[in-house]
């Protein structure tokens, strides 16, 4: 647990790193400003995919590059498929929402809202199948649970018992809407007990507490015991999107104060993980990879348009 | 060679199939008993773990399809009508149809989506023949088998290919009786046949109006007019060149469809006409399909707005008479 923790930190500083990159170089027109920032949730998502092993599966939301990071994918395949060129990995058809990387268990994302949740319970029925105590873990935002594909999916991998980790990111917002006018509950994790399922609400904000959470839910999916939905309580430090200026948020300058990856720093230190000489090597090391990463998409030829035909059929 | 019916055929098919690659599960609402016929003692065969209910959850139905194919399954999952594949929009046209391309060709997605179409009596909501929506998207394969023998063989083709196929069985057929080849065959898709040689006209039709169009072609002959008859298959990939070389002999078309008028088969038929036999056509392309409305519950209601065999008659008559 301590390295993978370590490791979660690590991925979480780069990834923000990273991000704050993609910000400014889309907001300076070098790249497309397509990214939906992670900040705030970037720890939450790296902590719960510490719980999962190699061989598990993931099915990631819009929010952020954090996800792939953990799992793996190099940032300048991540870079190029923001900025269409070669050395991604979806050959300029998905962008940066549909990262897919198949030997580190990144299956990709759905555009549709809630669309990825039927998928997610497609892929758990095939590992159930495969009887090599595979998981699948879902992530998705307080917006997308409130499409159907959600009762769909808890309803059908609580029947047949599936190996699956509904993972919600409830950062209160969806674009411009609260929660508070769109879902009928406080804690959208109650809304497990109507699937007779395990739903857990955990502070997105402490690694510990959702590392912990994805863990127990984790081992309970490899035991054959069924599905788990966990809802972290997140804060979204940014905007929707690249320039997004929230003037719909009242609560914008509160959240910025929020900022949960200092508390994360912080919390390793008190536990003996981490030194705080740590920190700035982290630091540097995360940055020195970020610009050798834009270093070699800046040199990468812009994808040929012949691709634009191609991939659709088998 | 065997007589069964299209609903054994399929039966047939799904066995030979899950015999052969246990990659293959099959699922969809009441798919134990199988409601049209098709699936029936299956899941005694097979087990549960390869072939069970769902709940009635058509999103999920299609998209846990998607899912498993991504994986390594061979999904034939089933929609208890075809209709339904609009409850299931996003996950038939948008997922199973655009996410291995959205992914960059990352998996491959080698799923089945029987889909039991058309009908009379039924309603608005469960009679449709939607398979010119299929056609018209991408990266659905549409399958539209006519006998029992293309039911079996095309069914057995769809679960071998890597690509999702919508797989249309039409309602009216599952009771019909045809020769079956002995033994292992496949159909391949885009492969036209031509069901009925002749030289003055060029009728295209596949399953319900197939049957309609052969009967009223005997009648024509009667009269002294040979039509040719083809029956595309499949309809992604569609064979035009069979269609423009039988042109080319007859010099006129009237494509039956059951779906509706505007934007039909027949539509895409005229069109890929213009664009490579205008020359040859000596008379208008003509089509026969549902007048742009819902199809009404009173079966002669259905018979007034569905081509009839009197109708298609009459209409290539007049064309070629
Ligand atoms: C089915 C669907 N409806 C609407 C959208 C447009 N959209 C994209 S992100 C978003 C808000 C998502 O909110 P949430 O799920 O809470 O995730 P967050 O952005 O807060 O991380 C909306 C409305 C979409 N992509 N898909």
């Amino acid at each position: 647990m301590t390295q993978l923790l370590r490791d979660a930190y690590r991925y979480a500083v780069l990834s923000r790193k990273f991000e704050d990159r993609i910000i400014h170089m889309g907001m300076a027109g070098e790249i497309p400003p397509t990214l939906h920032p992670g900040a705030g949730h970037e720890v939450c998502q790296t902590a719960a995919l510490a719980a999962l092993g190699p061989d598990d599966k993931v099915l990631y939301s819009h929010r952020g590059v954090a996800y792939m990071i953990a799992r793996g994918t190099p940032l300048t395949a991540i870079l190029a498929d923001i900025a269409n060129k070669e050395g991604g990995t979806n050959r300029g058809k998905g962008g940066v929402m549909h990262v897919v990387d198949v030997p580190h268990g990144v299956l990709g994302e759905s555009g549709t809202l809630g669309g990825g949740l039927v998928v997610c319970a497609g892929v758990a029925m095939a590992l159930k199948r495969f009887g090599k105590g595979q998981v699948v873990a879902h992530f998705f935002g307080d917006g997308g649970s409130n499409r159907g594909t959600f009762h769909e999916s808890l309803n059908f991998s609580a029947v047949q018992r599936l190996p699956a980790i509904f993972f919600c990111e409830n950062n209160g917002w969806a674009v411009s809407v609260p929660t508070s006018e769109s879902t009928s509950v406080p804690d959208i994790a109650s809304r497990a007990h109507g699937y007779g399922i395990p739903g857990v609400v955990v502070d997105g904000n402490d690694a510990f507490a959702v590392f912990d959470a994805m863990t127990t839910a984790v081992a309970r999916a490899r035991n054959g015991d069924g599905p788990t939905l966990i809802e972290a309580k997140v804060v979204r430090l940014a905007g929707h999107y690249i320039g997004d200026p929230q003037l719909y948020r009242p609560d914008r300058d509160l959240a910025a104060q929020k900022d949960p990856l200092p508390g994360f720093a912080e919390a390793l230190i008190e536990a003996g993980i981490l030194e705080r000489a740590d920190l700035e090597t982290i630091d540097a090391e995360a940055q020195a990879e970020v610009e050798r990463a834009v270093a070699v998409v800046a040199a990468a030829p812009l994808l040929d348009p012949a691709l634009a035909l191609q991939d659709l059929y088998a | 060679m065997a007589v069964i019916t299209y609903s054994q055929a399929i039966n047939q098919a799904l066995v030979e199939e899950m015999e052969r690659d246990d990659r293959v599960i099959l699922y969809g609402e009441d798919v134990a008993i199988g409601i049209f016929g098709a699936t029936g003692g299956l899941r005694e065969r097979y087990g549960g773990d390869r072939v069970f209910n769902t709940p009635i959850s058509e999103p999920l139905i299609v998209g846990s399809a998607v899912g498993a194919a991504m994986m390594g399954l061979r999904p034939v999952a089933e929609l208890q009508f075809a209709d339904f594949i609009f409850t299931a929009g996003d996950e038939v046209f948008l997922k199973a149809g655009m996410w291995r391309f959205m992914h960059g060709g990352a998996y491959t997605l080698p799923l089945v989506v029987r889909a039991p179409s058309g009908g009379a009596g039924f309603g608005p909501e469960h009679s449709a023949c939607p398979e010119a929506y299929i056609m018209h998207s991408p990266g659905l394969l549409c399958a539209v088998p006519s006998t029992p023998a293309d039911a079996k063989g095309l069914l057995k083709q769809a679960i071998r290919l890597d690509n999702p196929v919508i797989f249309f069985e039409h309602k009216s057929l599952y009771g019909t009786r045809g020769e079956v080849p002995d033994g292992e065959y496949v159909v391949p898709f885009g492969k036209a046949v031509v069901r009925r040689e002749g030289d003055a006209v060029t009728i295209v039709a596949w399953q319900n109006m197939l049957r309609r169009v052969l009967a009223a072609a005997d009648r024509l002959a009667a009269d002294g007019i040979e039509a040719e008859v083809i029956d595309p298959r499949t309809l992604n990939p569609f064979d035009r060149e069979t269609i423009i070389e039988s042109v080319k002999k007859t010099g006129a078309c009237v494509v039956v469809e059951e779906g509706y008028r505007t934007l039909g088969v027949g539509a895409e038929i005229a069109a890929t006409l213009m664009e490579h036999a205008f020359p040859y056509l000596d008379k208008p392309m003509r089509r026969l399909a549902i007048p742009d409305v819902p199809i009404a519950t009173a079966r002669h209601f259905v018979d007034r707005i569905v081509p009839t065999e009197d109708e298609i008659y009459r209409e290539v008559k007049a064309l070629v008479g």
